[in-house]
């Protein structure tokens, strides 16, 4: 008897397991009658853009009564864990946001990513609205595999009323830059540019952008490569020591605070001059009643690089190597002009497609930040994105190190030839 | 032979051998084994690489940093909590202590129990370089030429971590000794007063001969402590400016988790572990702890 009961147990137990494998095989193939199901997967279950993302789903399942869109979202670190999981099997959502540069190479390198340069070239009414120097980000061997919408920039945040005070105008070289430095300082602003220090990442970004100044192109490219990163140019050094001389006007206060900090002294009015993203305009109009201006990251004169590339990454979408036809309706929907002034108004961050932000419906500071994004030939990456993680570790620590004058430019890159040739 | 077997006792040890093996001895050897290959989080595969991250280790001037950091924490500490302990110890056991005595051990103990994310904290507040306490402080008092930006300059900062623990842990270190303290039977100090010993004599012939063992424990907690410190360095400084302020186990999760290098993480965990067991052995042998009574 009892056996019985087992091999009925053992039996049920079977069937169950083989009706999940049913269950899933049809859920794989998508569709059931004329229904599209696309899986849809970002990185916003927070407000404003929830319910944003989850109106425009609405929309577009009213536009299309085919589809039924399956949303699914975590919050920053969770979905780059989760997204990782997700890309090494089959079950990769058919559309997701995605950062560039690294991030987005790394997904991409796993083989399940849908190459976009087809869809962009068949439709140009479109494609065209997106600007072009975004795609970078998400280019690898000429082929595109994400649409990029959010974008950011780095630029100096400087305080209107102080320069005016002090009789200075925005610099447009580097030397110049320490000029109206050294003026704000015999203005009796001891420490003229300020930094959090304690975060890498702020070291990161500023080297970055000072090596897209000073290095040629050509090597850079060879250098972010983690195949065939040498750094043994020259320029490199320039480029620290210029990163150098900056630590000097940050005082000796820069290497204890955090970029949080050093923001809110530049809100409070106490220092004229801070290296921020566009992202953080509206933390900094929270924060304190100071009436700011911006300006890129000024040109080096005898500098073999880019002279007004602009520093920061954007945001995009993804798909997955076997979503339908209609995921890339919804992609285009997505990052269309409409959907993009919208995003605007409702989200206040900007965006890659033309016509989305406009001076009606972005606030004006926001809109001169775009304007400065649009003008940029090229864009470079976060430096800590760009190149390995252990290299762009030596590189920051070795800022730290730099600014309490513990180490020398030409010791770090000593340091960072020894690691890559390893 | 024995013809009854012990078996109820060692069936009562099973399940703490059964815990401490599978928490702490299987992933000691796993962790060493470890150590002999490259690899990170994400990779499926382990790569063989032998003793390749030792000798990286021989090369790695943060390790040697780092060794003289914990080096540092372990004199100060050894320092400040055993014997600044037990002086407070004895003091606060003393008889004219005895009725504001109950109110500071609760004060000093008070930082044993608060958390020690919340305590770094408080103290970057307090050596903030702008609004902390302790610049404000040495400028109110005229020793202007004194303030700093306490975790900012490489001198500074690690003493200033170090500081930090002291106030923390040294509570928890008097405690043990008040109770130590207090097991000394009476009739010893009654006997040291008829031959006419004054406080001072008494702390040196009775206290600190009946404490022995105590003293040793904490020293054992102390050393093995500094050795393994993580929480503060890497709360208040992570290591910087620069590598100023790495200890071993900072460095180790930053290899292992910020640079995607599990093996040599291993390999640093490795020397950690083989650092404090060295450590720990020294002193159980100097001290002969258990040997006495």
């Amino acid at each position: 008897m009892k056996k019985r009961i087992g091999c009925l147990i053992a039996v049920l137990l079977l069937t169950g397991i083989l009706a999940a494998c049913g269950s899933n095989s049809s859920n794989d193939a998508e569709s059931s009658g004329d229904e599209v199901v696309i899986d849809f997967f970002h990185r916003w279950p927070n407000e404003p853009r929830k319910s944003f993302y989850d109106q425009k789903i609405k929309e577009f399942e009213e536009a299309n009564p085919n589809v039924k869109i399956n949303v699914d979202s975590v919050l920053n670190d969770s979905y780059k864990e989760k997204v990782r999981v997700l890309v090494s099997n089959d079950d990769l959502p058919d559309i997701f946001s995605s950062w560039s540069d690294t991030f987005a190479e790394n997904l991409v390198s796993s083989g399940r990513i849908k190459p976009l340069t087809d869809l962009i070239e068949s439709d140009p009414d479109w494609s065209d609205k997106i600007i072009e120097s975004q795609y970078e980000g998400f280019t690898f061997d000429d082929i595109t595999y994400g649409i990029p919408f959010t974008i950011d920039g780095k630029a100096f945040f400087y305080n209107k009323k102080i320069f005016e005070e002090a009789g200075v105008d925005v610099p447009e070289t580097y030397d110049e830059f320490i000029e109206v430095l050294d003026e704000l300082q015999a203005a009796g602003y001891e420490t003229p540019l300020v930094e959090g220090l304690t975060d890498a990442w702020a070291i990161s970004h500023y080297m970055g952008t000072i090596f897209h100044r000073v290095v040629e192109p050509e090597i850079l490219a060879q250098d972010y490569n983690p195949e065939t990163a040498a750094f043994t140019d020259e320029s490199y050094i320039k480029g620290l020591e210029i990163f150098q001389e900056l630590t000097t006007y940050m005082g000796e206060v820069s290497t204890a605070i955090d970029h949080e900090a050093a923001r809110n002294m530049f809100s409070a009015g106490e220092v004229p001059v801070l290296y921020m993203q566009f992202a953080e305009i509206l933390m900094v109009e929270d924060a304190g009643d100071v009436d700011f201006g911006f300006f890129n990251f000024p040109e080096v004169t005898d500098g073999n690089g880019s002279a007004d590339s602009l520093t920061g990454a954007p945001e995009g979408w993804m798909l997955s190597e076997n979503a339908p036809k209609e995921a890339e309706e919804f992609l285009k929907f997505l990052t269309s002009e409409e959907t993009a002034a919208e995003f605007t108004e409702v989200d206040g961050q900007l965006n890659a497609i033309e016509g989305g932000v406009t001076e009606e419906n972005a606030n004006p500071t926001s809109y001169e930040a775009y304007q400065i994004v649009l003008d940029s030939s090229e864009t470079a990456p976060w430096f800590d994105n760009a190149v390995d993680i252990t290299t762009a570790d030596i590189f920051m620590r070795g800022g730290q190190d730099l600014a309490i004058g513990q180490t020398t430019p030409e010791q770090i890159i000593e340091e960072v030839q020894s690691q890559v040739a390893n | 032979m024995n013809k009854k077997f012990p078996l109820t006792p060692i069936l009562f040890l099973l399940p703490s051998v059964f815990f401490l093996a599978v928490f702490i001895y299987i992933p000691l050897v796993q962790n060493f084994y470890n150590s002999f290959f490259d690899f990170n989080v994400f990779s499926n595969s382990k790569e063989f690489v032998g003793l390749a991250q030792i000798q990286k280790l021989f090369q790695d001037d943060v390790v040697m940093v780092s060794i003289m950091n914990n080096f540092k924490y372990a004199i100060i500490s050894v320092i400040f909590q055993i014997f600044f302990a037990l002086i407070l110890a004895s003091i606060l056991e003393d008889k004219l202590f005895r009725k504001v005595a109950p109110t500071l051990r609760v004060i000093y103990f008070i930082p044993v129990m608060i958390s020690i994310s919340v305590i770094a904290l408080l103290f970057s507040f307090i050596y903030n370089p702008q609004m902390g306490l302790l610049n404000s402080f040495l400028e109110l008092v005229g020793l202007d030429t004194l303030t700093r930006p306490w975790l900012g300059n490489s001198t500074s900062a690690i003493y200033s971590v170090i500081a930090m623990s002291q106030w923390q842990s040294i509570g928890l270190i008097t405690m043990l000794f008040i109770v130590a303290i207090q097991k000394i039977p009476n009739e010893l100090y009654e006997a040291a007063d008829i031959d006419g010993a004054g406080r001072i004599r008494k702390f040196f012939s009775v206290t600190l001969p009946q404490v022995k063992e105590t003293m040793f424990v904490n020293l054992l907690i102390t050393v093995t402590g500094s050795i393994l410190v993580f929480n503060e360095p890497f709360i208040l400084t992570n290591g910087g400016p620069g590598n100023s302020s790495m200890t071993l186990a900072v460095h180790m999760y930053q290899t292992g988790f910020s640079r995607d290098n599990m093996g040599y993480a291993s390999t640093i965990a490795t020397l950690t572990f083989l650092l404090s067991a060295i450590f720990a052995l020294i002193q159980i042998k100097v001290s002969k702890t258990g040997k006495e009574d």
